[in-house]
């Protein structure tokens, strides 16, 4: 048991971890590693559930995909090639999903999984035996996409960032959306979760313009009354 | 599973796919025999190990889905000579996209992994890409514009 505790206590260090995509971009009071974790879970289940997927492994691997942030940390696509020390720059430099060529994405790609494989084995090396196992084939289904399962809650990480974001924009119309929405449309192809983009849409920017053009509506019948 | 979908795959994707059917019709063998299969060490995912954890009816439900993936799939085949100058499945791709340069593959669902510039054909970029030259420019729209000039085809399908 005194096994269990520790790693938990390790784990529980996630709730007080900011993500590091909010901080670069200015959020003030930024989502936590473990908030995020939180509602992908409740995601996995409820898109997982329309899905008929194995909703117990996409629950399971929904909340230990980042459990290796414990020790690797967060990882953003801009700590390659377009991370600058100068804070001031982070919030311009976020403005633009940063493009890589084929052979930067594949080094990317195997430096994180090295580190985060590296961190992981640290965080689980005194679990029991099978928990231990369940946990780590779980992340690498996840990583790797190797089951539907694993591929959904991939696409999902990225629905749920995209969600939060919509949520800053949607209380600061200066953060940078844009980008959020180029990378879900290369990524993701998965239909339930394209159809709940839509609804994003819909809900967030659709909405919006409704609400603008009632405003003016409203405005000009104020004026037209004033008129009379 | 209704409705019938296609799979399209490269030879090497084919290939991964059959090799887990077999370990997973060898495990369900093991499984029902009563025997434990050992724990792998290895880096790659065990499935092995994963789907004895879970009821038999989601190891079989598992080995229908790859039945039904054989009997639905497609091999990417390079295209004609006079058809490459043509984004189809397994063509790489350099794009400008916002004064930047980027490469993609377009590949089919199961062998998508965007981390390193494999994107689905389902995807709504892959989709949109496909069936244009050097040159196009293909807009996505929704919600927030976005322009992608082809500068490059190729295709190296094994």
């Amino acid at each position: 048991m005194k096994n269990i505790l520790n790693f938990l206590i390790e784990v529980g260090k996630l709730k007080r971890m900011p993500r590091k995509g909010w901080v670069l971009r200015g959020i003030k009071n930024p989502e936590t590693i473990a908030a995020h974790t939180f509602r992908m879970a409740i995601m996995s289940w409820l898109l997982g559930k329309e899905k008929k997927l194995n909703i117990n492994k996409v629950i399971k691997m929904s909340l230990i995909h980042d459990l290796c942030e414990v020790y690797a940390g967060d990882t953003t696509p801009y700590d390659n090639k377009f991370f600058s020390k100068n804070k001031k720059q982070w919030r311009e430099i976020t403005k633009k999903w940063p493009r890589f060529s084929k052979k930067e994405k594949e080094k990317n790609f195997q430096r994180k999984y090295k580190k985060e494989n590296k961190a992981l084995k640290k965080l689980l090396l005194n679990l029991p035996p099978a928990l231990k196992g369940e946990i780590r084939n779980l992340w690498i289904d996840y990583e790797k996409g190797s089951t539907k399962e694993g591929k959904f809650v991939h696409q999902l990480d990225r629905v749920e960032n995209l969600l939060q974001a919509l949520e800053y924009w949607k209380k600061d119309k200066q953060f940078a959306i844009k980008p959020w929405w180029i990378q879900i449309e290369e990524l993701v192809d998965d239909p339930i979760l394209l159809k709940f983009m839509k609804a994003l849409d819909k809900n967030f920017h659709k909405k919006e313009t409704k609400e603008k053009i009632k405003d003016k509506t409203c405005g000009t019948s104020q004026r037209s009354r004033k008129n009379l | 599973m209704t409705k019938q979908k296609k799979f399209y795959l490269t030879k090497e994707g084919l290939e991964k796919i059959k090799k887990e059917y077999k370990d997973l019709r060898d495990l369900k063998f093991l499984k029902t025999k009563g025997e434990m299969p050992k724990i792998w060490h290895s880096e790659d995912l065990n499935p092995e190990y994963l789907s004895f954890q879970e009821d038999l009816s989601f190891l079989e439900t598992r080995i229908a889905e790859l039945e039904y993936i054989f009997k639905n799939s497609e091999l990417i085949k390079t295209p004609s000579k006079e058809k490459q100058n043509i984004i189809n499945l397994g063509a790489q791709v350099i794009v400008g996209v916002d004064d930047q340069t980027d490469e993609f593959e377009i590949v089919g669902t199961l062998e998508a992994n965007p981390a390193i510039g494999k994107i689905s054909n389902e995807s709504p970029v892959g989709k949109i890409l496909l069936g244009h030259k050097v040159g196009d420019e293909v807009v996505v729209s929704s919600p927030i514009m976005t322009i992608y000039k082809i500068k490059k085809i190729k295709y190296n399908i094994s």
